[in-house]
């Protein structure tokens, strides 16, 4: 009992001590709580029959249903599908570009024209995705997109890309590449700058040439960096752009481009459907979930060091 | 390193590597040049595919027909609001959040810290987010789009442990001198982290002006619409707007010169704070080390 | 001026103790050193009378008034920081007038007063400076600058000068000894270096693993030590320290260390012993080359000499333990200090420590 009253009377000193950390730190909590801890609590709606009239909690419960409707729903089986494959390509290919990026530059002996490249491979990543895709509209359309008239002036005929669900996969991970490939190779530049240049002084005096340094030097000592982009990207396999597909696709290319994301937001938020949406949208954050754990639990094996 | 002391493979090897990035380059930059092209270009020249790389027939036409358009002004004044309202409103709860939980007599630090940074990795997702607006009368309000996106844990750990970095010493020494919390945080702390608190400044800002999914989802009402949204209406509808491109026909304008002009009047602003997003993102990328 | 009290200060983080239960007086104006090695606890307890770490028992007592439940600006106390804390932002006016605008002193006041402290500093000419651009000297005195213009009832300095190079360091002990010969303000000054401890204390304070080893001046601690440890910790190089069988060989007390026989003091916790296992304690300055009266001679194997101008030291080995001898160099010339193979010891200037509590055994002084 005794101990109790002091344990109260510590701590209301510390509060009337330290009262200014706490309302300090009461906006930030308020809103994690309001805007992203709320929704978890709606989350349930996944297991239930949700009616707006009724709302959250006085919603009946349904249990696994509308997983059980998912999962006998092709378009669902699409979705997951074209995810991954979108993610594996996207890894495939987005992946290597930016270490290639960042070892080319670190190659450049001019100050100016490496400043000058940078400057403009890094400038996509701060353009918006509506840009983006405008960008890619104009690019490929058919009648004046400059591709197309390139293909004409060599004597083939104009392809209307964005209607063609063979050419999404590629012209989404192309975007994608030519979006963010530059801005990703801040990660290895900054790691190819924490070389000790001792190593490169030495390996000259032992006569390496460029090609050798690159190969035996610089790409070994940012291999940790690549092992832990690596592990985030398969962590975050589930995560595509879909602000981009959602911009980009139509119903002729659902085939390739429709993705969970964009499912959830078809059911969702223009169909209102909310549970089923919202059964869609948990289970691709509870496995989002395990991946990153996983990745997390990786890391630290490989490389000792834990993402966060 | 001296070029002067490469051999002559070395040379060639330097000479493939600045080729192969310089194209990637040019493809980086080239479709911001066509698009600029187009949108002083005139419509016919676009039509007949004429314009590749610099402008044909160069002309404002485009350009008078978006500015004239009073929807595209009322865009643009909301992008305004939503960005510096928003980022306003992010840096009014990040910093002091991020103080708070920089400060080791801060009780229950770790649970605090856990529950912002469970959110990077659990999400409840779009649908609920979108009820709980709605279900908080936030849907088609400013109000709504600024405090809905104020916050995000990347934003906070990172301040965090910037904050985490100043050392001890600096409290320690203005709580003697007699400072309490709010005047550490206002007279040492947001001087002493002015990069940091720049670099989270340029995020929010860049990730407001180009925000779209979610004002397009929450907004109904047109008057409210940021830029971004707008252009998207503008590509959508103009397609099929028989109207539209039959008064195109003996206009200076097309529908591609037209949506051009909008994407390079929305760029423009962010072309002009990119030296200081250049200056900052990189101090800002060496400071996410994201850690718990 | 108010003097400090601890009793029984504590220090507990969770289960473990760093500081256990201290009881100390200083007197008012009285200059203290706390000197210990790292983790001693002694950055602990000048945190503590602070007000940066709360206390888990015991009480502090500046004055009359218990201050352990009073707020670190409220205790009109003033700290040094070991890197200064100072305010990279503000220039050295602001960092040294920061305390005085957070108690909204009046503004002409305040000017006042920075130019006074930076009159008494020499800091005059540097006051619209920016930190950065200071020597290391200079920063310093800034620290302490930031610290003097508030009158505090006390200093606090926590290892104020471990930041700079040597030369600077001796420059600055000075001048903090000069500054308290002035201000003659109580100060409390926690540092890991002896020397600094010896230099500059009224009284010093020995801590070790969270206890207070020794309290005393400066000659005290050099010549009685109370312990093995506060002999091995003061003196600059440290007390050698031999094991060593005492027998009272008719009324006369002889050590046997290797296969010497070395004459103690007349020590009476020893009288009638025999075969009792004890440390012998020499301080390096007090061995002679040459045999005296009452000397006895103690045979070593040399391994080095380390000339340092006027004086040189002698690494040698008795009976397998590492034993240095300082020794005067003959007008900078070395080479008689090349051939010793036997040192001679004076009774009176052995200490004699208890080989299982190492603590000291009544010395022939007080005897």
């Amino acid at each position: 009992m005794q101990n109790i009253q002091q344990y109260t009377s510590r701590i209301m000193r510390h509060i009337r001590a330290e009262w200014q950390l706490y309302l300090l730190l009461a906006p930030t909590i308020i809103w994690f709580i309001v805007f992203l801890y709320v929704p978890m609590y709606g989350l349930q709606i996944a297991f239930k029959d949700y009616s707006i009239f009724k709302g959250v909690a006085a919603s009946p419960w349904v249990g696994l249903e509308h997983f059980y409707t998912l999962f006998e729903s092709e378009q669902f089986m699409r979705a997951i599908k074209n995810t991954l494959i979108l993610s594996g390509y996207n890894l495939l290919f987005g992946f290597p570009m930016p270490i290639i990026l960042a070892l080319g530059f670190n190659e450049f002996t001019k100050a100016f024209f490496k400043r000058t490249a940078q400057t403009v491979v890094y400038l996509p990543h701060f353009i918006s995705t509506v840009i983006i895709a405008g960008i890619v509209m104009s690019v490929f359309s058919p009648s004046v997109g400059v591709v197309n008239l390139l293909l004409v002036q060599m004597g083939f005929d104009s392809v209307y890309f964005l209607v063609q669900p063979e050419w999404f996969r590629p012209i989404f991970i192309g975007t994608g590449i030519w979006q963010e490939a530059g801005f990703t190779s801040i990660v290895f530049l900054a790691a190819i700058a924490g070389v000790n240049p001792s190593l490169y002084e030495s390996a000259l005096v032992d006569g390496a040439n460029r090609w050798q340094m690159m190969w035996r030097i610089t790409l070994p000592s940012i291999l940790p960096t690549i092992i832990i982009m690596l592990i985030i990207r398969i962590g975050n396999i589930l995560e595509v752009g879909f602000e981009l597909i959602i911009l980009l696709y139509q119903p002729s290319t659902y085939e390739t481009a429709d993705v969970i994301s964009t499912y959830v937001y078809r059911q969702g938020l223009q169909n209102a459907q909310y549970d089923l949406a919202a059964a869609a949208g948990f289970f691709n954050a509870v496995v989002a979930f395990v991946l990153v754990l996983t990745a997390n639990t990786i890391s630290k094996r490989v490389t000792k060091t834990s993402l966060w | 390193m001296n070029m002067n002391l490469y051999s002559r493979g070395d040379k060639f090897f330097a000479i493939c590597i600045m080729v192969l990035v310089g194209l990637f380059t040019l493809s980086t930059l080239y479709p911001f040049i066509y698009i600029a092209a187009v949108s002083f270009s005139s419509g016919f020249a676009v039509t007949s595919g004429q314009v590749t790389i610099v402008p044909i027939d160069i002309t404002f036409a485009a350009y008078d027909r978006v500015l004239s358009d009073p929807m595209f002004w009322n865009a643009y004044k909301n992008t305004f609001i939503y960005t510096f309202g928003g980022t306003f409103v992010s840096l009014l709860i990040i910093i002091p959040g991020a103080y708070a939980l920089s400060r080791p007599q801060l009780k229950g630090r770790r649970f605090w810290n856990f529950m912002v940074a469970f959110t990077m990795w659990f999400n409840a997702g779009m649908i609920p987010f979108f009820l709980n607006m709605r279900d908080l009368g936030l849907l088609d309000s400013y109000f709504g789009i600024i405090i809905g996106f104020a916050c995000n844990a990347f934003n906070i750990i990172l301040l965090r442990n910037f904050f985490e970095g100043i050392p001890d010493s600096f409290t320690e020494a203005a709580r003697m001198d007699g400072a309490n919390d709010f005047q550490v945080l206002w007279k040492v702390f947001i001087p002493l982290s002015k990069p940091a608190i720049a670099t989270i400044t340029l995020f929010c800002i860049v990730a407001r002006w180009n925000g779209f999914f979610w004002a397009m989802v929450l907004l109904q009402d047109e008057d409210k619409l940021p830029l971004q949204v707008y252009l998207r209406r503008v590509i959508a509808e103009l397609t099929d707007d028989e109207e539209f491109v039959s008064s195109t026909v003996n206009a200076l304008y097309s529908f591609e010169t037209v949506t051009a002009a909008i994407m390079v009047c929305s760029i423009v602003p962010i072309l002009m704070i990119y030296p200081f997003i250049q200056k900052y993102f990189n101090k800002g990328i060496m400071l996410g080390g994201v850690k718990e | 001026m108010s003097g400090v009290s601890l009793s029984k200060m504590t220090k507990r983080y969770g289960i473990v103790e760093v500081v256990r239960g201290i009881d100390l007086e200083i007197k008012p104006q009285e200059f203290v050193v706390l000197v210990g090695p790292s983790g001693c606890g002694k950055s602990t307890t000048l945190r503590m009378i602070a007000g940066l770490e709360e206390i888990s028992d015991g009480t502090v007592k500046i004055g009359d008034r218990v201050i352990n439940e009073v707020a670190p600006k409220d205790r009109d106390v003033a700290m040094v920081f070991q890197n200064y804390a100072l305010y990279p932002h503000l220039s050295v006016f602001e960092n040294i007038a920061f305390g005085l605008r957070i108690r909204k002193v009046d503004k002409k006041v305040i000017t006042q007063s920075v130019n006074d402290v930076a009159n008494t500093l020499g800091l005059t000419e540097y006051l619209e400076r920016k930190p950065a651009d200071l020597s290391g000297g200079q920063r310093q005195r800034v620290a302490m600058g930031r610290a003097i213009v508030r009158h505090p009832k006390i200093f606090l300095f926590d290892e104020p000068l471990s930041n700079l190079d040597a030369k600077l360091r001796t420059q600055m002990r000075a001048e903090i000894k000069r500054l308290h010969k002035r201000l003659k303000v109580t100060s409390i000054y926690v540092t890991h270096d002896q020397i600094e401890a010896m230099t500059l204390a009224d009284r010093i304070v020995v801590m070790n693993d969270g206890r207070i080893e020794q309290i005393g001046t400066p000659m005290e601690l050099f010549n009685n030590p109370v312990n093995t440890f506060v002999a091995g910790f003061i003196g600059s190089p440290p007390m050698n320290q031999l094991n060593a069988i005492v027998n009272d060989v008719d009324g006369r007390l002889v050590a046997k260390v290797g296969n010497s026989l070395i004459t103690l003091p007349k020590i009476k916790a020893l009288a009638n012993s025999s075969n009792r296992e004890v440390i012998v304690g020499i301080r390096p300055e007090h061995v002679l080359l040459q045999a005296s009266a009452t000397s006895s001679p103690i045979a070593i194997e040399l391994e080095l000499v380390e000339t340092l101008g006027s004086e040189a030291l002698l690494h040698t080995q008795i009976a397998k333990t590492p034993f240095v001898v300082k020794a005067e160099t003959r007008f900078g010339d070395v080479s008689h200090l090349d051939k010793v193979t036997t040192l001679h010891i004076e009774p009176d200037l052995i200490k004699v420590f208890d080989a299982d509590t190492g603590m000291a055994l009544a010395t022939a002084i007080q005897d």
